[in-house]
């Protein structure tokens, strides 16, 4: 039976939050919180592996209590259980501080032979946490995965698919081992009405700073966050487009010429 | 023959004068995107002159003087429309309201909106959600602007709740022909005084007056809304399930139905395959797209529970949940995007928007398809179940334009003829234009077509208000 982790995150739906021009910052009120598309495929990949071979799907997040609503559209998605990592002393975490939150609590939910991440989080986007998680697993790692083709159990290795800039490739890992996916072959599904409605009470496991087991508190929230963020700005817009219409493709040529030897 | 007059040097400049040089276009300098609509295959026809007006005011102006110089006058929004309506088939001058696109005020205490006509309709959906209310009509191109809606009577996909476009407008500011401005309906939910121009005015095309100004009702914004896909072997089936589900006191926001090709090729267009094509083992056919809406989370588990119960008897391969906002749009982005699609993969393409009883509409498509077999044109819909309102694109990407139009003008003679035949209307919501005439006197008879020729003629003796459309014959 495999034991198959996703880490998950819920995001702000980064296409309706704007940014404020003289602070920087982002202007998060009234902007629904979604569950991180990125995540969404790979837990669409874990779900397909379990669903051939056999296993429990875990899925795991460190946010606050309003991010159960995005573990429940995972339990609803085929996810088996799903655990929220909540507490004030999380809070302000960067990626180092991340990973190891969740990578400790994750010794308490048992031993994963797949774990499957988004490549990146829409807000944050820095696409350092499966690595990171990698590493703090001591796992072997895959990228870009496209399609997971085949799992051994006897030799504990993956096959998949890796999607690159300039083709694919093959690549066989051991495991256990750490995925992020790409949407290819793992267009998240739509619930149907009986997992939709055994989502919306199951059981959500929670876990605070106090009830992990081992857990530094000087490597968690501000504390275990190196990375330090001096200022956001929104960035620099190019030059607005502009429609060409005179009427006619020559006369659009023409005007488009002009534009252009102007430029030159 | 009406005898309609050219725009000479000087009446230009005079209309020029009334709207400001910026927003004059004469002769060479019309854009292009004034001869034609959404539909082509209909020709293109230039104006002499377009002026893009900011008020109504100015809009009384250009009447007068073209009244007085009978100069034929076609009223244009976005041009989205498919029937050919704003196009100026008889020359003469373009207004067009883009510029005309400011939502005035909210008097929320009367529940209603003051908007100028050119605001398009995804602005104001928009605007009005923001404001803790909603405008119901939704019809599926958002870019209309409601004067456009206004003039053709759209429906859209929520009509099979809340009505259409007519139940939501309460008063408008009109300029005949003659120029005057006039003022119809008031901002009251009764009326029992007299004839109601205004509703002559709705869904005219344009014929009749030119709308400056709207006040729209408005209605709370529902708390709760889930969307279901009912995934089905085949269209027939899909379509069956329709009364039923209008009858399980669910009160569904919109019912959908859609075939299985353009759900593909939505997919493959928009690079989103969103609906399941494979449900259960089983490959579908057809889909049934459900909304209901409710003031909490139980209240629609409710609905969503006798839906499903409902779905399973009538064979549905399962009832799928579309509850995130992130699916939502998807769902929803990837069914607004048919037109699109179709568009996008066909050289010549025609439409049809009939209206049939919901218990006909299986009959009716099954009807269209044979035809189209036999005219060697293929066909493919979409549309409004839950009102029977069907949107059937006649497709070619090989036929020569003429023989093309051949084929179609035969296919539609008896794909409208049967729509008769079942008691339907020749369109729910695209509306007449020049394109469908025909059809609509052979639909609502002589009778019915005189009488609505001469309302035309009170209203516009001239017959200078978009010339040659709906019962106008020139």
């Amino acid at each position: 039976m495999l034991n198959i982790l996703v880490c998950v995150k819920q995001v702000p739906d980064v296409n309706l939050v704007k940014m404020d021009p003289f602070t920087g910052s982002l202007i998060r009120a009234g902007v629904p919180a979604i569950l991180n598309p990125h995540d969404a495929y790979a837990l669409e990949a874990a779900v397909q592996t379990k669903e051939r071979y056999g296993g429990t799907v875990t899925c795991v997040t460190m946010g606050p209590d309003q991010a159960v609503e995005a573990l429940r559209e995972c339990l609803a998605a085929g996810a088996d259980r799903a655990v929220l990592l909540s507490d004030r002393a999380f809070a302000n975490a960067d990626t180092l501080a991340t990973s190891y939150v969740i990578a400790t609590a994750a010794k308490l939910l048992g031993s994963f032979d797949l774990i499957f991440c988004g490549k990146e989080s829409l807000d944050g986007a820095t696409g350092q946490m499966a690595s990171q998680l990698a590493e703090r697993f001591d796992a072997s790692q895959l990228s870009c995965v496209s399609l997971i083709e085949k799992l051994d159990g006897e030799k504990k290795t993956v096959l998949a698919l890796r999607e690159l800039e300039k083709g694919t490739e093959t690549c066989e890992a051991q495991l256990p081992c750490l995925m992020t996916v790409e949407k290819t072959n793992y267009h998240p599904r739509i619930p149907n009405l009986k997992s939709w409605k055994a989502s919306r009470t199951a059981e959500i496991e929670k876990y605070s700073a106090q009830t992990i087991p081992g857990l530094d508190p000087e490597q968690i929230g501000d504390p275990g966050s190196p990375t330090k963020v001096p200022r956001t700005y929104p960035p620099v817009v190019g030059a607005k487009g502009m429609m060409i219409d005179e009427g006619s493709a020559a006369k659009n040529a023409a005007k488009l010429l002009a534009l252009v030897s102007d430029i030159l | 023959m009406a005898a309609y007059n050219k725009l000479s040097p000087l009446l230009a400049q005079k209309l020029s004068q009334i709207v400001g040089k910026e927003r004059f276009q004469y002769q060479e300098s019309v854009k292009a995107d004034y001869s034609h609509d959404e539909m082509p295959i209909y020709g293109r026809y230039f104006p002499e002159a377009v002026c893009l007006v900011e008020s109504t005011e100015e809009v009384a102006e250009i009447m007068k003087l073209c009244s007085e110089n009978k100069i034929p006058v076609t009223v244009r929004g976005a041009g989205t429309g498919l029937v050919g309506g704003c196009v100026p088939v008889h020359g003469g001058i373009v207004i067009s309201t883009e510029r005309m696109n400011r939502i005035l005020s909210y008097d929320l205490n009367n529940m209603c909106v003051h908007v100028q006509p050119g605001v398009r309709l995804c602005d104001l959906a928009a605007d009005a959600l923001a404001h803790g209310v909603m405008y119901p009509p939704d019809p599926g191109e958002k870019t209309a602007t409601v004067g456009g809606n206004v003039s053709t009577n759209a429906g859209g996909m929520r009509a099979v709740k809340y009505g259409v476009t007519r139940d939501y407008v309460m008063a408008m500011t009109v300029v005949l022909p003659s120029g005057e401005i006039m003022k119809l309906g008031k901002s009251v939910c009764k009326t029992s005084s007299g004839y109601s121009l205004l509703h002559l005015m709705i869904g005219s095309e344009g014929t009749l007056g030119i709308i400056t100004e709207l006040t729209l009702k408005l209605i709370p914004k529902p708390l709760k809304d889930v969307s279901l896909i009912l995934p089905f072997q085949d269209i027939a089936t899909a379509i069956a399930s329709v009364p039923s589900i209008k009858l399980a006191n669910l009160d569904p926001q919109s019912i959908e139905f859609m075939e299985r090709d353009i759900v593909d090729s939505s997919a493959a267009f928009t690079g989103n395959a969103v609906f399941p094509t494979v449900v259960k083992g089983q490959q579908v056919g057809a889909y049934i797209l459900v909304t209901l809406v409710g003031d909490s989370e139980a209240e629609l588990t409710m609905k969503m529970d006798r839906l499903g119960d409902i779905a399973e008897k009538l064979g549905a391969y399962d009832v799928l949940v579309v509850w995130t906002d992130g699916l939502k749009k998807d769902v929803w982005a990837a069914r607004s995007a048919f037109l699109t699609v179709i568009e996008a993969e066909t050289r010549l393409l025609d439409e049809m928007d009939v209206v049939v009883p919901v218990d006909k509409i299986a009959d009716f498509l099954v009807y269209t398809h044979d035809e189209a077999v036999k005219q060697g044109v293929s066909v493919r819909s979409f549309g409004h179940a839950g009102d029977g309102n069907l949107h059937i694109y006649c497709c070619s990407n090989d036929l020569e334009e003429d023989e093309f139009k051949k084929r179609v003008a035969k296919l539609m003679e008896r794909c409208y003829a049967k729509c008769t035949e079942f008691e339907g209307q020749v369109s729910g919501e695209h509306s007449i234009g020049h394109a469908k005439k025909v059809f609509l006197r052979e639909s609502v008879g002589d009778t019915a077509y005189s009488l609505m020729g001469a309302i035309k003629q009170v209203f516009d003796p001239n017959g200078i208000l978009n010339p040659g459309k709906v019962c106008h014959d020139i």
